[in-house]
């Protein structure tokens, strides 16, 4: 199977401090790729440079074969990021945060009424349709943010803690949305949470201190480490530092 | 396009704020009251022209657009400070969107700001007995638009550059600086030396000048302040594009 993404030694600086210290991995095309860590340990700064949100220090990454540093603007028509911190208009509903962000991708008015009904379907997103986003609870707010990034049709999606913050309800509720864009769309998704890697994650990368020390499936680090499951790979891994 | 469908977004934010109503009605009324009031009470004898309506109307009206400038800023460094700002430089939008979409939605803002001024001016006129003639006051409204678009870029590049905070402050130096030396509060034309040097080298005096000659009909006479006042135009405008471009190529946050 084709790569949706191929990071090249990787890195980041903040001063003289490493935030990402050359990560390489690949990430298969239509499967969900799970980036797990700690706070601090690199996710956000990685998704922001794959995005285009920040200049990589050195090193690079292709996305469908077209490089994160040369063709920087390129690629920003293809990905899309769903951020940590929930990101919509606030005085905007949620009809109208969906059309902006298919009209600043290009998209004409006949599809953008399409494209937007559609994803308040996917998402069941009716009966808050009407709502300002700012008066949305954590949830809907998470759905709504996804829905924004998903309906600019990128290829390639990352979900920075999509479910931080949110209740069990709220959280199993967005597995299921998640689950449901695995079949759209190839995704990066950072989290802290075992479980929710356990339940979504095609593969897995442990990052600790801006650097990736274990890749693969989760079966393969649960042999890789000798555990019993992800959690205890997880500390035998990120624990010996 | 891009600009187009961020500047109905803004529009829409801005429409949905209080604010703008207390700016774009409130503030020009409350000084033409006051200003009026003023001039009232000065005696005949003392020659004063800037507080009589038809001096005043310009000059308010030009004063009215660095409010705007201030209303520009803090709409950039509001959205600077959302997380929504992540999306949009993660966007394809370029600087020139960006630019054109803050610039068509404040400048709708200005526009019915300098609408309200006129407005409440003409009645003022009726009332202490001035002379304002209504063609006059819309080819002074059309010569205040380079001035607000200067308004407007200065505005965005101080809201790009400075945080939420101290925006405002940077604002109200340029309020200040443009009370002092644009002509509006006192007459410079009759002031040599220093100050009236200073004000020729600024683009505030030409356009409250521009602004006075198109009310009064002097079209010849207000070709040159007004031809300056459109290369400031295009000067700042430039140079807010050239700043978000900059901005747009550094790490968000
Ligand atoms: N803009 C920045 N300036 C300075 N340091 C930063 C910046 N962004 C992140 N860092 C640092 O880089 C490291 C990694 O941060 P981050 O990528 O946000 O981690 P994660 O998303 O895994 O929690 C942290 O130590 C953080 O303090
Ligand atoms: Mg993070």
């Amino acid at each position: 199977m084709a790569n949706a993404l191929e990071i090249k030694e990787l890195k980041k600086e903040y001063g003289s401090k490493a935030a990402v210290n050359k990560i390489s991995f690949d990430v298969e095309e239509d499967s969900l790729f799970a980036l797990l860590g700690v706070n601090g340990a690199g996710k956000t700064t990685t998704i922001k440079m794959l995005t285009g949100l920040a200049n990589p220090t050195s090193g690079d990454a292709m996305i469908f074969g077209h490089s994160i540093v040369n063709e920087k603007e390129l690629v920003k028509t293809f990905v899309n990021l769903s951020p940590q911190e929930t990101s919509i208009a606030p005085n905007l509903s949620v009809r109208e945060n969906l059309e902006f962000m298919a009209g600043i991708y290009g998209m004409d008015k006949e599809k953008t009424a399409r494209k937007t009904q559609e994803m308040i379907e996917m998402f069941s997103l009716q009966e808050v349709e009407k709502d300002k986003a700012k008066t949305l609870s954590g949830g809907w707010q998470r759905k709504v943010s996804i829905a924004m990034a998903l309906i600019t049709e990128p290829k390639l999606l990352f979900l920075d803690e999509p479910t931080l913050g949110l209740d069990v309800l709220a959280r199993r509720e967005l597995w299921n949305v998640i689950e449901k864009l695995k079949k759209e769309v190839t995704i990066v998704l950072t989290t802290h949470y075992m479980e929710e890697v356990e339940a979504l994650a095609d593969k897995i990368a442990i990052m600790v201190s801006g650097e990736v020390k274990a890749i693969g499936t989760l079966n393969e680090l649960i042999e890789q480490t000798g555990t019993k499951n992800l959690e205890e790979a997880f500390v035998s891994i990120a624990g010996k530092n | 396009m891009k600009g187009l469908i961020f500047c109905k977004r803004t529009v829409k934010e801005i429409l949905r704020d209080p604010l703008s109503y207390i700016f774009c009605l409130g503030f020009p009324i409350i000084m033409l009251i006051i200003m009026t009031i003023v001039n009232e009470s000065i005696p005949k004898q003392a020659n004063m022209t800037v507080f009589q309506i038809q001096n005043l109307a310009p000059g308010i009206a030009y004063f009215g657009m660095t409010f705007v400038m201030l209303f520009a800023c803090i709409q950039v460094s509001k959205d600077r400070n959302t997380a929504l700002i992540m999306r949009l430089h993660a966007s394809p939008m370029k600087s020139y969107d960006f630019i054109l979409g803050y610039t068509l939605s404040v400048i709708i803002i200005a526009l019915l700001q300098l609408a309200v001024t006129f407005l409440a001016s003409y009645i003022v006129a009726i009332v202490v007995k001035g002379e304002l003639s209504i063609p006059g006051m819309f080819m002074s409204m059309l010569s205040l638009i380079p001035s607000a678009i200067m308004f407007i870029s200065f505005g965005m590049i101080f809201g790009t550059l400075v945080s939420e905070k101290a925006a405002p402050g940077v604002c109200s130096i340029i309020i200040s600086v443009v009370g002092m030396i644009g002509g509006i509060w006192m007459d410079i034309d009759n002031m040599k030396g220093a100050i009236l040097n200073i004000s020729k080298w600024l683009p505030f005096y030409h356009g409250v000048k521009a602004s006075r000659l198109m009310l009064a009909g002097e079209y010849s006479e207000m070709i040159k302040p007004l031809a300056i006042t459109i290369i400031f135009m295009i000067a700042t405008y430039v140079l807010a594009i050239v700043i978000m471009r900059i901005k747009l190529n550094k790490d968000t946050r």
